[in-house]
């Protein structure tokens, strides 16, 4: 094995820093899924009724749909009776009216994560909603916010608070029955984001939220509707970690956005879910179901993940273009190292003339990981001028993994410009040599072609997110260079 | 009529198949019929089905037919000059009309059903051994269903001096053609062969299968040109076995029936090379589905492809093209390409490049491009005195003639200029 090869062995080999368990206290639910739990859950989060109503109905549903296969992935069968689906920090009664109140644990949590939770040291001046297990534990800056309209909060004070307009937006974009996830999630969902901006409000501030799933044997099913309405802006980040446990835990979300006339959203992921071992024991199943409306004329909705962590990733943010000249934007990073399994990519549906659409898919896949891209893009009748351009690339790092793309293209309109461009290759020995004989080591200069051959989604990521995402990178990928 | 009117009818067909006295034919029949009767004909739920709706194929019954009533002025259009004729009727071997005085030196030409009568055991070697029944259910039908066919053998070392064209024509309404080609090309041999499929009766189903075997060091190159009738079903299959540096290359050209679906499939030994060209014109209703598998299997394979489609009012095409290069195929060199015009605001495509990469050291690429005539060549046309739809008309000639410019046997080139010719007037050379 040559020098560099060893390094990109040890690159890869690289532990998850997010692993360790938080002991707290919990209200957990005894695992198991019928009627009854979702009545109980229900109760518990003490939800209008016609939350009940929605859940029931998702779950009737649910019921009758088969487990999808069509994917490049290998589950093992889920046992869906064997997950508990609530499981909350036990707090004082009322809830924490500040932070004071936070479980101290807690916060040591998210301070281990690195997340601005203290509102007090004000660290990165980014307003941050945190979500552990099943129930968002705090979420800061809420007065500043305020003062600008922007409704940030957790889902189910919204349901209380704001309940018609949860259900006037609730589901409207990803319906109960959409597919097997989303049906699950619509029936379970615990807790998650929501936030409303205003006609004409520019979000003083970017909106972030943090997931994490501490317990075990429990599944989190959080649920984010962002609401921009007309010439509103913001931008909205995301994050997520787990402890490392022997089980695969399942984590299934939904995720809805609408944009209104000439709003725009800018939603940033950096997942990082517990990955499993280098055997693959372990691990999340990360299976979201994430849909953008772009509803209004001259809106926009620009997705950027980066995909680091889970043992499955099943997850295709989409953007539905109904609006004229509405744009659509799709920027991914998506790293498998050992036996994770990718399988994700976009859907862009034009509707609306003019309507534009760009996809930048940065697949790269290490040691056994099988890692694909499934891309769709359709232009219907109504869709005039429609544009896209894909550009789907591939990087494979070592000779056991594989990368795959399957896009679709799917087009009726004859005035629609589409391309779609994949490339698939390794880092080559040149590369790598050049870099050497420039004084580089073998590490630095993997990290650093990987890095490049990532810069165009990186350079989309706020700022604090860029970082993070480049660290995360040079993490799981360490001692990979060859 | 469904799925069971095929099944219903076949007993009392599987008597008059050839073969009869082969126990090992009879058990790959049974096994095909079997394969079909799980799972009927494919349907928009399979994946790899699921632009192309062959509903059709339930509705009306095909039957297969023995008659063998010729039509003169196709055969007369569609003869290649200087090539070696094969005449397939209704998808039986008809030698009266084919012309096999003139075959080159160096090549095996016999009917499948002879085939099975006199060298039934090397027959047994080959069948069902470039693509089997688990592809999908059309192919298992065929297994069942296949009444005749060819046996092409070219022997080692031979170079054929003219290419040999198997025409197959249809000339019974709702008559079922299924047939099955198997192509030997041993060892450091070339052939060339040109296929061709029309007809002259309304609707009619050719459902045919060819497997390919190109040996070591050999070359084959495989012209298909689909051309018939409007109301037909086409299904054809090629599947080739391609062993260690061996060439193969194909051009597809689709231009006639009204649901077509052609596979073209190459697995590929250490250092062989596949090419696949295609072009699709497809106006009206038509609905044409192009599918092609390359299997990269072992290391320093080359594999170029290229198709391209015109659509015009009602038609839809479809392209599925997958590339996949298994763990050992290192050094693995594979390009795709795909480009699509759009004519009509009714027509529809649906694309789906496919790449399937389990290997680290490898150069693989796809494209897709969906598109319109260009404002700027068309207004640049114009404003030289060409009138808008001559205009429209050079430029969509253009892009395709592209595809019949990579023919390199001129008779044939002439044929498809031609019949591409017809379909943009006001082009004169």
């Amino acid at each position: 094995m040559s020098n560099s090869a060893q390094e990109i062995e040890n690159l890869i080999s690289q532990e998850y820093k997010q692993g360790f368990v938080t002991e707290l206290e919990v209200d957990t639910f005894p695992p198991g899924l019928d009627e009854d739990v979702i009545r109980r859950l229900s109760k518990v989060k003490n939800e209008p009724e016609f939350m009940l109503e929605y859940r029931l109905k998702a779950f009737r549903h649910w019921q009758t749909m088969p487990s999808p296969d069509w994917a490049q992935l290998n589950i093992e069968p889920i046992d869906y009776q064997a997950i508990s689906y609530y499981s909350a920090p036990k707090s004082k009664k009322d809830g924490p009216k500040s932070l004071d109140e936070v479980d101290p644990e807690l916060l040591d949590t998210y301070k281990k994560l690195g997340i601005p939770l203290d509102e007090q040291e004000r660290l990165a001046g980014i307003a941050v909603d945190a979500v552990f297990d099943s129930v968002s534990v705090a979420t800061t800056f809420k007065g500043k916010l305020k003062d600008a309209g922007v409704i940030f909060c957790p889902m189910s004070e919204a349901l209380n608070e704001y309940p018609e307009l949860v259900k006037q937006y609730l589901g409207s974009v990803v319906p109960v029955g959409d597919n097997f996830f989303a049906a699950l999630n619509s029936a379970v969902f615990t807790d998650g984001s929501f936030v409303y901006i205003p006609k004409g409000v520019r979000c003083p501030m970017e909106l972030s939220t943090y997931f994490r799933i501490n317990a075990a044997n429990t599944g989190q099913f959080e649920r984010t509707l962002i609401i921009a309405d007309e010439g509103s802006h913001v931008s909205y980040l995301e994050g997520c970690t787990a402890p490392m446990r022997d089980e695969n835990q399942l984590h299934a979300a939904v995720v809805e956005l609408v944009a209104l006339d000439n709003a725009t959203i800018k939603y940033s992921t950096v997942q990082n879910w517990y990955p499993g071992d280098k055997d693959g024991v372990g691990g999340i199943y990360n299976f979201v179901t994430k849909r953008a409306e772009c509803r209004g004329h001259n809106s926009k909705v620009s997705w950027t993940q980066v995909e680091t962590g889970s043992a499955i990733t099943w997850k295709y943010p989409s953007c539905v273009l109904l609006g004229d000249n509405s744009i659509g934007e799709f920027y991914s990073v998506a790293l498998t190292n050992n036996l994770q399994q990718a399988d994700t990519g976009t859907k862009m549906i034009h509707i609306g003339k003019n309507t534009r659409s760009t996809i930048v898919s940065k697949g790269i896949s290490a040691g056994r990981a099988q890692n694909t891209y499934r891309g769709l893009v359709k232009v219907a009748k109504s869709a005039e001028n429609a544009r896209n351009h894909t550009q789907c690339d591939s990087l494979l790092v070592g000779d056991k993994c594989g990368a795959h793309t399957f896009p679709y293209v799917e087009v009726k309109q004859p005035s629609a410009q589409i391309e779609h461009e994949a490339t698939t290759s390794k880092i080559s020995e040149d590369q790598l040599f050049f870099c050497q004989q420039r004084g580089l080591s073998a590490e630095d200069a993997v990290s650093m072609i990987v890095n490049g051959f990532c810069k165009e989604v990186f350079k989309e990521l706020p700022m604090e997110f860029a970082v993070e995402a480049q660290a995360l990178l040079g993490i799981s990928l360490e001692g990979s260079v060859g | 009529m469904s799925n069971d009117a095929y099944l219903a009818a076949y007993p009392a067909l599987a008597e008059r198949l050839p073969g009869q006295d082969l126990a090992w034919l009879q058990q790959f029949r049974q096994s095909g019929l079997q394969a079909f009767a799980a799972h009927g004909f494919p349907t928009l739920r399979d994946e790899e089905w699921r632009y192309t709706n062959l509903a059709a194929l339930s509705k009306t019954q095909f039957a297969p037919t023995a008659l063998q009533t010729a039509a003169d002025d196709l055969l007369a259009e569609y003869r290649v000059a200087d090539a070696a004729l094969l005449v397939l009727v209704n998808g039986h071997f008809v030698p009266a009309l084919s012309d096999l005085a003139d075959l080159p030196a160096g090549v095996t030409v016999l009917s499948l059903a002879q085939a099975l009568q006199q060298q039934a055991a090397k027959v047994a070697d080959y069948l069902g051994k470039a693509v089997a029944e688990t592809e999908h259910s059309l192919v298992a039908f065929n297994n069942a269903w296949f009444a005749d066919g060819l046996w092409l053998e070219v022997a080692a070392k031979q170079v054929l001096s003219k290419p040999l064209q198997i025409l197959h024509l249809v000339t019974e309404s709702t008559a079922l053609a299924a047939t099955r080609q198997l192509v030997v090309v041993n060892q450091q041999a070339e052939a060339e062969i040109i296929e061709t499929f029309v007809g002259n009766v309304d609707s009619y189903f050719t459902a045919c299968v060819n497997e390919c075997f190109v040996e070591q060091n050999a070359g084959l190159t495989w012209y298909k040109l689909q051309a018939e009738a409007s109301k037909a079903q086409h299904f054809g299959g090629t599947y080739a076995k391609q062993a260690r540096d061996s060439r193969f290359s194909h051009h597809n050209f689709a231009f006639g029936s009204l649901l077509a679906r052609s596979d073209v499939h190459s697995d590929l030994d250490i250092a062989s090379e596949c090419s696949l060209n295609g072009l699709y014109l497809a106006a009206q209703r038509q609905h044409i589905d192009n599918h092609t598998r390359i299997n990269h299997l072992k290391p320093h394979g080359i594999s170029r492809e290229f198709y391209k489609g015109v659509l015009d009012q009602k038609a839809r095409a479809v392209f599925q093209g997958r590339v996949v290069v298994a763990e050992d195929a290192q050094k693995t060199d594979s390009e795709m390409n795909n480009r699509n015009l759009l004519l009509s605001s009714d027509a529809e495509i649906d694309t789906k490049p496919q790449l399937e990469i389990y290997a680290d050291d490898v150069k693989c690429s796809h494209g897709v491009t969906v598109g319109q005539l260009e404002e700027k060549s068309l207004f640049y046309l114009q404003s030289r005195g060409i009138d808008e739809e001559a205009a429209r008309h050079v430029l969509t000639f253009a892009f395709a003639n592209e595809m019949v410019d990579k023919v390199e046997n001129s008779s044939l080139k002439a044929l498809l200029l031609k019949q591409l010719l017809a379909r943009f007037s006001g082009i004169e050379f």
